[in-house]
């Protein structure tokens, strides 16, 4: 992947959404994208925080060569 | 409660048809039918034991390439702290990550709906036929292409065994990974298997057979694993049944290995024209018989 800024940012973006996706389900009672009563969502909190992880190695991917070291 | 002869029945039918490009979702929802079972997939009772046997499946994957996935894992970590892909494990590792990502997003938020409204035993028959479709219409293509190379005619179930036309899993693009994934979440859909679908779309993007079987594995590795894993809390439920989901999880993984270990070896000269036949046959018999 070629670098570029934008896209770097724009994964950072993502992750951080994501990551605070997670907290959201490890945290609050919902059945926001679930189904069932409101309740913790666990498996849908690992997901965002492996999609959290997995942003974050795209945003490195997506970083222009004079940022790398 | 299940009884255990029939969670045995379905651990060695998830063992077999899990790898085989034949659905194994859509043989759980027909065969038991067929053969007169009542059989509810979809019952709270047969959560953990359907966790149990997708762990042992993922077992039997991560031992039939546990060397690949040492070195996948290392590549991961390493392209991964880098920021870019400098030898072909990191290279399989990222092709493997942008496979899995989309199936995995698709799955977790539409697997329950798509069982819900396609759980049923006609809804899948149907999409066992399709499945067979694919899988034909994957090797017609197959066929037309390798024809069009050798400018002749190529026999109904052969062709050459490590045929250098045809690449290995690092002529893959990263896009056609993608691609190759969004596709498999089409097997959330019982009648559609993920290893067909994936086993087609290896061979339209030009890999050899046994390559294409090779990536739908480990492509089907991570998704399974986590399919077993993210139940894993539910297996305390129920203490009787435990013992005996342990044995058939043992059961499905031996089966799987079995079964992919075959497969391999078939698909060095062996086509998919016969699991195609084998799903459509099977999908109309649902469609005669069942109603």
């Amino acid at each position: 992947m070629r670098g570029s800024r934008p896209l770097m940012l724009a994964f950072l973006i993502l992750a951080v959404v994501f990551a605070a996706a997670t907290i959201f389900y490890f945290t609050q009672k919902t059945n926001f994208l679930a189904s069932g009563r409101p309740a913790v969502h666990w498996k849908h909190a690992l997901v965002f925080l492996a999609l959290m992880v997995l942003s974050l190695v795209a945003a490195n991917f997506a970083r222009p060569k004079s940022l790398r070291a | 409660m299940l009884g255990a002869g029939l969670i045995l029945f379905l651990a060695a039918l998830q063992g077999v048809t899990e790898l085989f490009p034949v659905s194994s979702l859509g043989h759980a929802v027909v065969v038991p039918r067929l053969i007169g079972l009542n059989f509810n997939e979809s019952s709270p009772a047969f959560v953990p034991v359907l966790a149990l046997l997708h762990l042992g499946t993922a077992g039997a994957l991560l031992f039939l390439y546990r060397r690949d996935w040492v070195r996948i894992i290392r590549g991961f970590f390493r392209a991964a702290v880098r920021g870019r892909i400098e030898d072909p494990d990191q290279r399989l590792a990222m092709l493997l990550v942008v496979g899995t990502v989309p199936a995995g997003i698709i799955g977790f938020l539409l697997q329950d709906p798509l069982k819900s409204l396609f759980g049923d035993p006609r809804a899948a028959s149907v999409f066992l036929i399709v499945n067979g479709a694919i899988l034909f219409a994957a090797e017609m293509f197959r066929r037309r292409d390798e024809r069009r190379r050798a400018q002749g005619d190529t026999g109904v179930l052969a062709h050459e065994e490590d045929d250098p036309a045809y690449a290995g899993i690092d002529g893959l693009s990263l896009r056609t990974a993608v691609i190759v994934g969004v596709f498999q979440a089409g097997a959330l859909i019982p009648g559609i298997s993920r290893s067909g679908i994936t086993m087609a779309a290896g061979l339209v993007a030009g890999l050899r057979h046994e390559e294409a079987a090779r990536f739908a594995f480990l492509l089907a590795t991570p998704i399974i694993l986590a399919a077993g894993l993210l139940e894993v809390p539910t297996l305390g439920s129920d203490a009787s049944t435990l013992g005996v989901g342990i044995a058939a999880a043992a059961l499905a993984g031996l089966l799987a290995y079995a079964s992919a270990r075959f497969l391999l070896r078939y698909l060095r000269l062996g086509r998919l024209d016969p699991f195609a036949y084998y799903c459509a046959a099977l999908g109309a018999a649902g469609l005669v018989f069942i109603h």
